[in-house]
């Protein structure tokens, strides 16, 4: 991972978000870009070229992205991190996981390893964005959220032991609060072994590739015909196709994601699905907040990790956990 | 009567107001390359000689600061100040200049101990010896500062502090600018903008001396107030562009859309400025123009600046005009369509279908109209954290007062100034936080 594949990486980033997970222009790019540029491209690997044993670091920031924005951290977090959870496991990190590779954490898990000087694993525990810590793929397969260390710029830590999923997310942003609205973590600490075995495999280079539009076809273009934002986090797009999609009106779900799209009673995209809308202007996907009228957009629609559209993988992400009821995935893709 | 100047880069455009806002004279003379004052005057004289005797007013849209960013003439070399210290050195000031814009301006950077936060024990203590050190070592060479502190739109005690210091060691006349009087959260795009303000401070004072010598040949009323326009579509005065010359960037636009809105007599439009190559389309809401969203460059730097949304096309692109039209409504179909510009008869209706197209009379000079008739203004906001025993409408009033406090900082008079609180933000992902802004306008203080 050099310079020239961050741009469309982070490109990618923004699409596999789904809508959500923050911008990783603002601040997590730069980062990536000076950590690459002092350090060296990141040599990104597949788990299963490690040894089984081998000890992974999986890392992400959570809380607000204005905070991370104003608090852009410190070159001396990632070290600070690995001694903490090195210290906690007794023995050497030799290679970071992104925790969460749509929106802003892609570029941070970039960032952090070009600092530590170690391989990036080509996958992550998302396989996009969510807005819960223990909405990931590790938490599916049954590996364990703790020990936990969140830490802030000046490296106050705070390790959570002994929490299942639901613990985590209670405590972290309980933490994360106090934090001032922002924090580093590294959370489901695993061995390559078992990032082999659960991880969402060959994430980054699909974020490459998607930054670089590969990948399906756009379900429609068109422009954005109307936006209603509701108390609470809800928000409805409608779609009216534009050019060989005229006459198309598709209606688009959002919470802090986008979570279904739909056409005529049906189905053609639903969470645990990526659901995106790229500006056809600028080529980078526009955030659940900043879609307005009038914007000209295509609409993605990318398949999740096969292990999200399980049974267990539905309760944890799918559409009743985003208060989505009654809609199946008839027609979904 | 209120004289109004719009200096572009090909024409320079003057228009003369009667006392009720009514344009009794529009003119349009070529600009002067590289002499924005010069061409000021030019525009000024070709108005009737004897209504100007009773001008009390001239506002004037300069344009010299975009044009100095973006040929990279002229500007100050900048000592850049970050105050953040180790929550805030990952990224370092100036990363991802354009080299040639960072090395016109860059007299050296430092990132020192220090910084807020929006809980009560976030932030660190400023490390006063290290803005010392760095203001002495500075001394002489850098002929501006910018100051950026991590949360300074929160709390800017630490960047006035600094302020301070910097002027102790570097000199009490050598500028400083502060990041939490130039932009809002995200601690990168406002540092670049503040560092860009500072830079600006030579020219803008050298251009500001230029009109000010000039004055006395325009044949106005004695002690006529000179305003020149800014971003938000108001204005300033010469001494507070001088302080601020950042407010500058984005003023063209911002005056011309305004002006587009008042010649047509509508408070919410789509404003498309057409001239001989390109054609610019914004936004006019409630009678000011729609801010950007972020994502702004100047001079190839992100920024954090209220300047105008604009879509920039080619003029004789109509598909591409009434797309960008279009995409600048606020919902469909809703807003008329001001068509404003020396180009604008060779739009004509048919390009843009659906719509109701508005051609005020002197719209070639819109940008002129807007000047002249624009108030003074100021704004403030702040991002809050809710908690027990923080009463939020003591903070609104004093964020009210504080953009009421810089409208009179640029100029306006403080008896008429009246203010207006807009609606509260909420920040994503981070409960409890609102942003709250207040903007305040009024007429120029009479000399």
């Amino acid at each position: 991972m050099d310079a020239g594949v961050l741009a469309d990486f982070a490109r990618g980033c923004a699409v596999l978000g789904s809508g959500g997970g923050g911008s990783p222009a603002a601040v997590t790019r730069p980062l990536a870009e000076q950590a690459i540029e002092e350090c060296g491209p990141v040599p990104v690997v597949a788990a299963g070229e490690l040894p089984e044993d081998a000890f992974v670091m999986p890392v992400g920031l959570i809380g607000s992205p204005a905070v991370a924005e104003e608090r852009i951290g410190s070159r001396a977090e990632p070290a600070r991190m690995r001694e903490r959870v090195e210290a906690l496991h007794g023995r050497p990190v030799a290679a970071v996981l992104c925790s969460e590779i749509g929106g802003l954490n892609g570029c941070t898990a970039v960032a952090w390893a070009a600092r530590l000087g170690l391989p990036l694993l080509d996958a992550d525990a998302m396989g996009r964005a969510f807005p819960r810590m223990d909405q990931n793929v590790l938490e599916l397969a049954g590996l364990r959220p703790g020990p936990t260390v969140l830490a802030d710029e000046y490296g106050r830590t705070v390790v959570l032991d002994h929490v299942d999923g639901p613990w985590l997310e209670e405590l972290a942003r309980a933490a994360v609060a106090t934090f001032g609205g922002h924090a580093a973590t590294s959370e489901y600490p695993l061995t390559a072994g078992q990032a082999a075995r659960h991880a969402v495999a060959g994430s980054v280079t699909r974020a490459v590739a998607v930054g670089r539009g590969e990948g399906p076809p756009a379900l429609l273009t068109g422009k954005v015909a109307s936006v209603r934002r509701d108390v609470g986090d809800a928000t409805r797009v409608l779609l009216e196709g534009t050019g060989t999609d005229a006459g198309r009106l598709v209606r688009i779900e959002a919470r802090s994601e986008f979570v279904a799209a739909l056409e005529d009673g049906r189905t053609l995209a639903l969470v645990p699905d990526v659901i995106a809308l790229v500006d056809v202007h600028s080529g980078w996907a526009v955030p659940v907040e900043e879609v307005r009228y009038g914007l000209r957009v295509r609409l993605h629609a990318l398949p999740s990790a096969p292990v999200w559209y399980s049974e267990a993988g539905l309760r944890l992400a799918g559409p009743t956990a985003f208060g989505l009821h009654g809609l199946t995935r008839e027609g979904a893709s | 009567m209120i004289i109004g100047v719009d200096v572009g880069p090909t024409n320079t455009d003057a228009v003369l107001l009667d006392g009720d806002g009514r344009a009794l004279s529009a003119v349009k003379v070529p600009s002067l390359a590289g002499d924005a004052v010069g061409s000021l005057v030019a525009a000024v004289a070709a108005l009737p000689r004897e209504p100007r005797a009773r001008v009390t007013q001239l506002a004037v849209g300069l344009r010299v600061a975009a044009r100095a960013v973006a040929e990279r003439t002229g500007l100050a070399q900048v000592g850049v100040l970050r105050i953040g210290g180790e929550a805030a050195d990952a990224v370092r000031p100036l990363f991802g200049w354009p080299a040639e814009l960072r090395d016109a301006v860059c007299a050296g950077t430092a990132n020192v101990a220090g910084g807020g936060g929006l809980g009560p024990y976030d932030g660190a203590p400023l490390d006063r010896d290290a803005v010392a050190r760095f203001g002495a070592g500075l001394a002489g060479r850098a002929e501006a500062f910018a100051v950026s502190a991590v949360f300074a739109p929160a709390d800017g005690t630490q960047e006035r502090e600094a302020a301070e210091i910097l002027r102790a060691e570097a000199g009490a006349d050598v500028p400083v600018v502060l990041s939490g009087e130039i932009g809002a959260l995200g601690l990168l795009r406002r540092e670049n903008a503040t560092v860009l303000d500072a830079a600006l401070c030579l020219l803008v004072a050298r251009v500001a001396d230029e009109l000010t010598a000039a004055l006395p040949r325009l044949g106005l009323a004695p002690g006529a107030a000179v305003l020149v326009t800014r971003h938000d579509g108001t204005l300033m005065s010469l001494d507070h562009l001088r302080r601020q010359p950042g407010l500058s960037l984005g003023s063209g636009p911002a005056c011309t859309i305004r002006g587009a809105g008042l010649l047509s007599g509508v408070r919410d439009a789509v404003v498309a400025d057409i001239g001989e190559r390109r054609a610019r389309v914004g936004t006019l809401t409630a009678g000011y123009p729609q801010e950007a969203g972020p994502g702004g460059r100047i001079g190839g730097v992100p920024v954090s600046l209220r300047v105008p949304e604009l879509l920039t096309v080619d003029a004789a692109a109509h598909r591409d005009l009434a797309e960008a039209v279009d995409r600048m409504q606020t919902a469909a179909g809703g807003l008329p369509v001001v068509l404003v510009g020396g180009g604008a008869e060779a739009v004509p209706d048919r390009a843009l279908p659906g719509c109701e197209v508005v051609r005020p009379e002197h719209g070639g000079v819109a940008g002129a109209f807007g000047a002249a008739a624009s108030p003074v203004g100021g704004h403030h906001e702040r991002i809050v954290r809710v908690g027990p025993g923080r009463r939020l409408d003591a903070v609104r009033d004093e964020v009210r007062d504080l953009a009421r406090a810089w409208a009179v900082r640029a100029g306006a008079d403080p008896r008429r100034v009246r203010t207006l609180l807009e609606p509260d933000l909420t920040v994503p992902y981070l409960p409890g936080a609102l942003l709250l802004r207040a903007r305040a306008f009024g007429p120029p203080l009479p000399l």
